[in-house]
């Protein structure tokens, strides 16, 4: 039996139709139910189901730890992501153009993974033009404020997050890997959990205007520099995923990036995996 | 000459900056900051397709007040640093 359910993150709302035996894998998304009395404003809607394969002209694909995305599009014109775990088909992600509507049709084999992957896609696509943007970082709040660790994978952004809560007291972790940062209207930008958090389950409903956006690098020593004007858009820009061959997506996320690398102070952080680091940094950066 | 499929005008932080965005583009890795002119340059680049040092320096003198050799020089070293760049063909 297919049932339909509805999740809020930040502050965006969204819809899945699945069959029982998929949503009841989705215990990280129960923090972000949400029973809407009115879903006109859906900002998308994905349905699974186990119809394929897709076929698709292929345009681009991403190789990430034995996972591989591979992009592309229909005869039709809509997008197509296509998932796979060791070279296995997990399923076909079809868009419609704007990112409104999406079906994804599961193989049986990493299903859970591939639904997560979607709805991350649906998510960001559907959002870029709106202020939104997720980001691959780790971020955690002190004392009402947002701050956020960047860097390519490896650097240790979870490890310097983790620095944080276990020396600088009042430190929470809002998410370790997938954040959302949203401009709202009034110009705040804040910064919110999420139902993905890479390897570690911290799937929490919770926000944070956000005051600071760290750029980890590994070094024998602890430093940090604030960056600014480029300088700061050139950090944040490679921690934000899109497809930016697409250029209304990319016109979208730009918008963001500009903002924040101007109004949001952005730091470059050469550290040591040490508490000494996670001090200098706090001290440095925090409100 | 033309300008490379996936090369992006953008303003950043008020300045005008060259990034890859397309699919032929998205590996370009790093970002070239352009001057005023060097910008205009590059809009008009865009807008007319194909173009020479010739055809933009005569750009040039028509909208600015700069003598036809110094127009050449500067827009031969500008599309020079653009070749060498690798955002042009």
């Amino acid at each position: 039996m297919t049932e339909a359910k509805y999740y809020k993150v930040a502050d965006h709302l969204f819809g899945v139709e699945a069959h029982n035996s998929i949503l009841a894998q989705m215990s990280n998304y129960e923090p972000f139910t949400t029973n809407p009395a009115d879903t006109t404003d859906t900002l998308f809607f994905l349905s699974v189901d186990q119809e394929g394969p897709v076929s698709y002209k292929e345009e681009w694909r991403q190789d990430e730890e034995g996972q591989d995305t591979i992009c592309g599009h229909t005869e039709q014109g809509e997008s197509v992501f296509e998932f796979r775990w060791g070279g296995r088909v997990a399923g076909w992600l079809v868009c419609s153009p704007g990112y409104r509507k999406g079906a994804l049709h599961i193989c049986g084999f990493q299903a859970k993974a591939a639904l997560d992957n979607a709805l991350m896609i649906m998510f960001a696509m559907a959002s870029a033009c709106m202020g939104t943007v997720l980001f691959h970082a780790a971020a955690v709040s002190l004392e009402g404020h947002g701050y956020m660790f960047l860097g390519k994978s490896g650097t240790g952004k979870s490890t310097h997050a983790r620095l944080w809560l276990n020396n600088i007291p009042g430190t929470e972790l809002m998410n370790d890997d997938n954040p959302a940062v949203r401009v709202k209207p009034d110009g705040t930008a804040v910064v919110y959990g999420t139902p993905w958090s890479g390897k570690t389950p911290c799937y929490r409903n919770v926000s944070a205007p956000v005051a600071g956006i760290v750029l980890l690098s590994q070094a024998p020593y602890n430093r940090i520099v604030r960056l600014k004007g480029i300088g700061a858009y050139a950090a944040v820009v490679p921690s934000i995923s899109g497809k930016r061959w697409d250029s209304v997506i990319a016109d979208g996320l730009h918008d963001t990036e500009n903002y924040l690398a101007t109004n949001i102070p952005v730091w470059h952080l050469d550290c040591l995996p040490d508490s000494n680091a996670a001090h200098l940094c706090k001290d440095t950066i925090a409100l | 000459m033309k300008i490379k499929k996936g090369f992006v005008l953008r303003q950043v932080c008020g300045e005008n900056v060259i990034v890859g965005e397309g699919l032929d583009a998205i590996n370009f890795g790093r970002m070239l900051c352009l001057n005023e002119t060097a910008a205009w340059l590059w809009q008009k680049a865009q807008e007319s397709g194909d173009f020479t040092v010739e055809s933009l320096s005569d750009a040039l003198c028509d909208e600015y007040e700069v003598d036809k050799a110094q127009a050449l020089a500067d827009v031969k070293e500008t599309i020079d640093n653009w070749i060498s760049q690798g955002v042009v063909e």
